[in-house]
């Protein structure tokens, strides 16, 4: 799950350096990326590296850390330079390699941590009378609508007629769904869904909130809105309390203009009455938190959708039969993407998932482990207790071994896109980049008789191999 | 194709790091800050851990944190404040300027004001006679009250979901996989704790049990028990030679939690100093006598040869007879002075008749 919601910040590492730096200097964005972006072991680095005045050599590192965990460490390592949020010196003769934090992430760590300065990027409460009615409640009712509204039409696009379903989006976020690629207006076959918007369906709902969002980043360039004040913005959102109200006056022209827009998603919610001030809804202050706490937080925002059914409402039995308690129309078409529905009852309905209901799935596009991860996330309460008394797995191995071996009949082959290294000067050069390259994670293939190997990133091992010629 | 195996069953079942709930017990001795204001006093001492625990929130955002004091005569909770009905109309005009900040983070906000407003309460309270009846620091009470708040904070956490997973209010079930993990950091400057030997060692146990370590970091003084418990928790005890240094040590040795404590080398203690306290002086002895049945702890021979603990009779054989000639009883009285006289056929206590 967390794989899921970690790919869409995908995009947040393809940024150059320069706007990490312009970034950085918000502290509720450092707080932001460090929060939810960095893997455990990170975080414990970079909260150890920031009070300490001098560059921490390597050598230390080397012995803080336990031997065994050397790959989980230089993923971290890997993933934090990455981010611009450490530097490691380069590899010299004379001094030993040291890694600092860089400085602006540092700075702006820090200040979000002892609080002060004049930067108000954790948003600025509004003291003015706050508008009639605007509780909890009604705000996850209000995020709820304007979200559910957004997946209807996508569901609908379908083409199974769900009826109902509220007005639907605006043409504003139309439009950006077909940017998007997550519908299409095809000629012959009016809307269509298409297979991004298969995926987006079958994320959690914080995934399809960033994918939406993502996507609106990228396209905010035509609209001539800067990705660096619009990340800025959405990162100040997440630090947000819910259920304030917040001023519009310190807001930057920019991010006043990115209101409406937000509006449209159902992440902030402005009252007709006073336009002073905004709410941030439970879908923006979610918007960084953790994987972890998101199981809480959509359990919150479903429980509040009383239409909607619990969180928790699907049960998959080993002998793959399937029981959604739910009466949710959108649910349901979700399951039924993959899902051979027997029975409907007023609360619940059940179905088998078959070979036949799973390929047609993976036709559309859907992957085995989408289907598996939407299925975990909405297990039923009773599936997650019973896996957390045994210690095992969620749903039953063999329905997921099954589900994976379904995909895996039509797909025998799996594209990897990375770099292929050969034609080493000698087996000892040869054998050192292969095994950095395994401990840094990012060897898929190598072959010791011919010395080549297959990797998805280039830059740490290049740096390695430069080092290497150096001595 | 090789994701098809048995290895990846459990994928579906992790997922990202369980939140971890942190309950720092501060050590408010008055008596011995007042001895470390020099180096390092509290109001800096305080402003190190508030960093460090809004640390420990930035990591996770649902993590959690409590803190206790252990005051001079009683255990105090300092966050989250009890609730008191009194306080409430005080504090909500006094957290205002506060809490609107926009530079600062929202949660760190209320924990920090709510935390000073409490410290500042119990030292305001602390009267003369508090201080100079005792030199010592509650520091049993203040670890059972952060082992009985764990182990609501746990029951909260993954028990709502068990009591009311038929009912459809079930609002907020936070069921994870894998629960809350736990931990105590003892902040401390007191010295001797022997009084308190009893319950500190039951309060330890009780977390071996549970499996909650007890970090322990020492600014001053020098406690047997804390580094027991630290031991038998597999908690870090560190002792600074430089308080100045506070933060930097929270940071770097205090602040990773149980899942990277698996990667890391946590410092840990060259010699643990085993020795127990006596249950009739609170003392702590090297070499002392044990009840053979309730296994009490004695520095010397309980008067009249019974056991203050159970009441048992016990023989004490041949002991503090006058050293005769004789060498064999030489050879015993050593024996008997080496703790637990085993071994002799007459010597071992027994219950009397």
């Amino acid at each position: 799950m967390s794989v899921s919601t970690l790919a869409s910040f995908e995009y947040l590492e393809r940024l150059p350096g320069t706007t990490f730096r312009r970034l950085y200097q918000q502290p509720s964005t450092a707080l932001a990326i460090f929060r939810r972006m960095l893997p455990h072991l990170a975080k414990t680095f970079v909260m150890a590296l920031l009070y300490m005045s001098k560059p921490f050599p390597l050598t230390d590192l080397d012995l803080w850390v336990n031997p065994n965990s050397k790959r989980e460490r230089d993923k971290a390592l890997q993933l934090l330079s990455r981010l611009y949020i450490i530097t490691v010196t380069p590899p010299s003769r004379d001094d030993p390699q040291t890694i600092t934090l860089t400085q602006k992430f540092g700075e702006s760590l820090r200040l979000a941590l002892t609080g002060g300065g004049e930067h108000n990027s954790f948003g600025v409460p509004s003291n003015d009378s706050v508008a009639e009615g605007v509780d909890l409640a009604f705000l996850d009712e209000y995020a709820r609508e304007q979200w559910e509204g957004i997946l209807h039409y996508v569901v609908n696009s379908v083409g199974q007629s769900m009826g109902g379903g509220g007005q639907g989006p605006t043409d504003a976020v139309k439009h950006l769904l077909e940017a998007g690629q997550l519908v299409t207006t095809g000629r012959h076959s009016g809307k269509g869904i298409t297979q991004a918007g298969f995926s987006f369906l079958l994320q959690e709902v914080n995934a399809q909130v960033w994918t939406l969002l993502l996507l609106w980043i990228e396209n905010a360039e035509k609209m001539e809105l800067d990705s660096v004040e619009v990340l800025s913005f959405l990162f100040m959102l997440g630090s947000l309390e819910l259920g304030r109200a917040y001023s519009k006056d310190t807001l930057t022209d920019s991010q006043r203009q990115m209101l409406p827009y937000l509006v449209d998603f159902g992440l902030v919610y402005i009252p007709r009455s006073s336009s002073g001030h905004f709410f941030p809804t439970r879908l923006a202050t979610t918007l960084t938190s953790d994987a972890s706490a998101l199981r809480s937080v959509s359990a919150g925002f479903d429980a509040a959708s009383s239409a909607g059914g619990a969180k928790g409402f699907i049960i998959i039995e080993t002998n793959y039969r399937l029981y959604a308690y739910t009466d949710s129309p959108l649910q349901i078409a979700v399951l039924s993407l993959f899902t051979r529905f027997k029975a409907r009852f007023p609360n619940m309905v059940s179905g088998r998932v078959t070979r036949k209901s799973v390929g047609n799935a993976i036709s559309h596009g859907i992957t085995s482990d989408q289907i598996i991860t939407y299925l975990s996330t909405h297990a039923h309460p009773q599936l997650v207790k019973n896996a957390s008394i045994h210690g095992g797995p969620v749903l039953p191995p063999t329905v997921v071994d099954q589900i994976r071996l379904w995909q895996i009949e039509n797909e025998r082959m799996k594209a990897t896109p990375g770099f292929l290294f050969k034609d080493f000067e000698n087996g000892k050069e040869y054998e050192g980049c292969v095994k950095y390259a395994d401990e840094i994670g990012v060897l898929i293939w190598k072959n010791d008789f011919k010395k080549m190997f297959f990797v998805t990133r280039v830059e740490q091992l290049r740096d390695y191999i430069k080092s290497k010629k150096l001595k | 194709m090789n994701a098809v195996d048995g290895s990846d069953h459990y994928e579906v079942a992790a997922e990202g790091p369980a939140p971890s709930l942190l309950v720092i017990v501060l050590d408010t001795n008055p008596h011995a800050w007042a001895l470390l204001a020099p180096t390092l006093p509290l109001s800096k001492a305080i402003a190190n851990i508030l960093v460090f625990i809004n640390a420990h929130l930035a990591v996770n955002n649902a993590n959690q944190v409590a803190v206790v004091a252990s005051h001079s005569h009683r255990a105090v909770w300092l966050y989250p404040r009890p609730p008191s009905s009194v306080e409430d109309v005080e504090m909500s005009d006094m957290t205002s300027p506060h809490l609107d900040n926009a530079n600062k983070y929202r949660p760190f906000a209320l924990i920090e004001d709510s935390l000073l407003t409490s410290l500042r309460e119990l030292i305001s309270t602390t009267t003369e006679a508090d201080i100079s009846t005792t030199t010592t620091t509650q520091m049993a009470g203040a670890l059972t009250l952060a082992l009985a708040y764990i182990n609501k904070a746990t029951i909260n956490y993954t028990g709502i979901s068990t009591e009311t997973k038929t009912t459809q209010t079930a609002v907020d079930t936070n069921e994870a996989p894998i629960g809350l993990q736990s931990r105590i950091l003892v902040v401390s400057v007191s010295g001797d704790l022997a009084h308190q030997y009893i319950p500190i060692m039951n309060t330890t146990f009780a977390a071996q049990r549970l499996r909650i370590p007890i970090d322990i970091l020492k600014l001053a003084g020098d406690t047997v028990f804390l580094q027991q418990a630290s031991d038998a928790t597999k908690g870090i005890y560190m002792h600074l030679r430089s308080p100045q240094g506070l933060l930097q040590y929270l940071m770097m040795a205090f602040l990773p939690d149980q899942m990277s404590r698996k990667h890391l080398i946590a410092p840990s203690q060259e010699v643990v100093d085993f020795r127990a306290a006596c249950f009739c002086h609170r003392k702590v002895v090297d070499v002392g006598f044990v009840c053979s049945i309730c296994l009490s702890i004695f520095c010397s021979p309980p008067e009249g040869a019974i056991c203050l603990t159970c009441s048992t009779h016990l023989s004490l054989g041949d002991y503090g007879a006058k050293p005769a000639v004789v060498p064999r009883k030489k050879k015993k009285r050593k024996k008997i002075n080496g703790g637990v006289d085993t071994g002799s056929a007459r010597g071992t206590p027994a219950p009397g008749e």
